[in-house]
């Protein structure tokens, strides 16, 4: 039986089954709710030295907080309120109470209305747990074997705290791939699926059937097959599928290690044409990340985190200060690709006072919002040149959806009103500032010659262009089998986009998630396309794809992808090509 | 008697995540009973030595707060907390950014 959610974190497991349930062991209660307390904090900062030991300083972080949670004054000071209330010594009934006053703080957190905020209400239900736990004396059973772990949901501290190798891979009924959960499986390389509808029930299920069809003896542990990549998990796979998931990982592996060794070396094709690797980023933290996945430049800095979430705009020195810090991580000789603020209708911001439309991704968004009030613009490019002499870099920046010509000339008109304002306050700028435009609009591919005449290179965003292009709603789940990028219309409004750069002799990057599917990355490539950006987890398995390759095949590739019916077609000829390319054996 | 200073939050991210956590640590280091509210959106004010408390003030940047210290050293924990607010709570703030480095970067950029 196959189950689909969400992938998390990639990689291909099999393995038996392992229920986590927090309730099956009893050691020594603790019932004094603040020397439990004491000790889950010190539990959590041994958590945060493991995982730091590892590199991986960001995941240390969520137990460094944790650990404070822990024997924080207001949760200890409500804990002993409610213990005084109820008047027992009872460790179940302490550990109850703790667990409810966590409970009521997480809800006040979940309430606020920033995300990150309210995601750090799952912590502190895990902190409540923990002390809880310590209180009754339960403890996790652990597995006995290395396992897959099934659960509703699985709090990174559990994950951080079994023993390495103990966890070959993880499936969540709930969660999401943005959760702690999913964040720390994918730095410890441990495969993982979430928001798997009906798992427990299904799972339930097929250990009650294997019992009945065991007879006698002891039915071993019910066998699963998970895939982090496409997001199923098999219960109870067949030999021919064990197999398969099997080859697959083994394939992984191999291929994991030939991707590592060309970490730290540029983009290339077996022909030796330089094809720069970039990475996609929304937060100037994910530069680290970047760096490290051997990003030659972010071809793509999202801008939006700085503008959404709140009552009233960013001030023009804290934009400066989180550009720069993106500049400078990056250095003079890898570029940075700041796009301008793409908000719309579909997330109204309380300070834009946007009027409702009926249709808001075809109505005023991106570079747009300027046809009304070109003052947060204007701003934003004003921080960008002030961050790149902060920096001592020269910024790119990039406006999302140009659509006209017009558009073009008001971006160039924006841009000298901010350097001139800048200038005249004797405020310290970047020199220069390269100016590109994001071509993700039918209009603005098939204008391509004109527009490149006026601007410094181009950024095709798949992702829009897909949907404008196909009329496909990419956020309606039941278009989203066929809303494909690999469709020839999107592929002939690229070449367009080429066509129409060539001519001026400008470059062309991608940074939709067409660049980060080698498949798609192998295509754009062979139409002309001079650089990709994606995100960094995409980086190692792009790079070696190309290193394979030679630009003459990439060519014939993209030339019979111009010509096909289907985005079918599109695919079977590009996997044919990428997978020929793969080492012996690896299949 | 007690100490009241109010003061802009700058940094990037707000009283959030870490640099709430350094925030909060550095209340800790104080005798006097240190609290905070958030001006901006008019929060009751909250114990500042609780992380919990102070991340629930969903202070962004932007946001002003008042900082209330009461006790033996009130005048030097609320000028301290209001400083280290003010200097960005150990996230590069706009003024890094557009300071010292200015001076030092090369002029052939």
């Amino acid at each position: 039986m196959e189950l689909r959610g969400l992938p998390a974190a990639p990689g291909v497991a099999t393995g038996p089954a392992w229920r986590y349930r927090h309730t099956d062991v009893r050691g020594t209660p603790l019932p004094d709710v603040r020397a439990a307390a004491d000790r889950a904090s010190a539990e959590l900062l041994s958590l945060a030295d493991r995982v730091r030991a590892l590199g991986r300083n960001d995941e240390a972080e969520i137990f460094d907080a944790q650990a404070m949670m822990a024997v924080d004054p207001m949760l200890l000071d409500e804990a002993d309120a409610r213990v005084a209330s109820i008047g027992t010594a009872d460790p179940d009934a302490l550990a109850a109470a703790v667990e409810a006053v966590a409970r009521a703080v997480a809800e006040t957190l979940a309430a606020l209305p920033d995300e990150v905020l309210a995601a750090r209400a799952a912590d502190v239900r895990d902190v409540g747990s923990r002390i809880a736990r310590i209180v009754a004396g339960r403890e996790i059973a652990l597995p006995d074997r290395p396992s897959i772990a099934i659960a509703d949901d699985l709090p990174p501290s559990v994950t951080a705290e079994l023993p390495p190798g103990a966890l070959l891979g993880i499936a969540l009924e709930r969660g999401s791939p943005v959760s702690h959960a999913a964040i720390l499986a994918r730095g410890l390389g441990i495969p993982a699926v979430v928001a798997i509808g009906g798992l427990l029930a299904s799972v339930d299920a097929a250990e009650r059937d294997r019992e009945r069809a065991g007879g006698d003896g002891t039915p071993g542990p019910l066998i699963v097959g998970l895939d982090g990549e496409s997001g199923t998990l098999v219960l109870g796979p067949s030999a021919e599928q064990l197999d398969a998931l099997e080859r697959r990982q083994q394939r992984r592996r191999a291929q994991g290690a030939i991707a590592r060794e060309l970490r730290g070396r540029p983009g290339m094709t077996a022909d030796g044409i330089a094809v720069p690797l970039l990475a996609n980023i929304g937060r100037p933290e994910e530069a680290a990340r970047a760096l490290e996945a051997g990003a030659e430049g972010v071809g793509l800095f999202r801008t939006e985190f700085l503008f959404i979430g709140r009552s009233d705009a960013p001030s023009e020195d804290e934009q400066v200060a989180a550009y720069a810090a993106v500049l400078r991580a990056f250095g003079r000789d890898r570029p940075v690709v700041i796009r301008l603020a793409d908000i719309g209708g579909d997330k109204p911001l309380p300070y834009l006072h946007q009027a409702v439309e009926d249709n808001p991704f075809l109505g005023v968004r991106g570079l747009r919002l300027c046809y009304e009030d070109r003052s947060l613009i204007r701003t934003q490019v004003r921080a960008i040149a002030r961050a790149g002499a902060a920096a001592g870099a020269v910024p790119h920046l990039m406006a999302p959806m140009v659509s006209t010509f017009e558009d073009v000339t008001m971006l160039r008109e924006i841009v000298a009103e901010a350097l001139a304002s800048l200038d005249g306050a004797g405020e310290a700028r970047a020199d220069q500032l390269v100016v590109g435009i994001m071509i993700e609009v039918p209009s603005a591919a098939l204008c391509a010659a004109e527009l490149a005449a006026e601007v410094d290179f181009f950024s095709v965003g798949s992702n829009d262009l897909t949907q404008y292009v196909l009329a496909m709603d990419r956020t309606n789940p039941r278009l989203a089998a066929v809303a494909d990028a690999l469709h020839p219309a999107v592929l002939r409004a690229i070449r367009a986009t080429v066509e129409g750069a060539d001519a001026r002799g400008i470059p062309v990057a991608v940074c939709g998630e067409l660049a980060a599917d080698p498949l798609g990355a192998a295509v754009l490539v062979g139409l002309g396309v001079d650089e990709l950006s994606m995100d960094a987890g995409a980086l190692d398995e792009v790079r070696l794809m190309l290193s394979r390759v030679t630009v003459p095949a990439l060519r014939e590739l993209a030339s019979a992808a111009l010509a096909a019916r289907s985005a079918a077609e599109v695919r079977a000829s590009a996997g044919a090509l990428v997978a020929r390319d793969a080492p012996a054996g690896g299949r | 008697m007690s100490t009241a200073i109010e003061v802009d939050i700058r940094n990037p991210s707000g009283l959030h995540a870490r640099p709430a956590a350094v925030f909060v640590k550095a209340a800790s280091g104080f005798r006097a009973a240190v609290r905070v509210a958030n001006v901006t959106t008019g929060s009751a004010d909250v114990n500042a030595k609780s992380i919990l408390a102070v991340l629930s003030l969903g202070a962004s940047s932007g946001h002003r707060i008042r900082l209330s210290a009461d006790g033996d050293d009130e005048d030097e924990a609320a000028r301290f907390l209001a400083e280290i607010v003010a200097a960005g709570l150990g996230e590069a703030s706009a003024k890094d950014a557009a300071g010292s480095e200015t001076a030092a970067c090369d002029p052939a950029t």
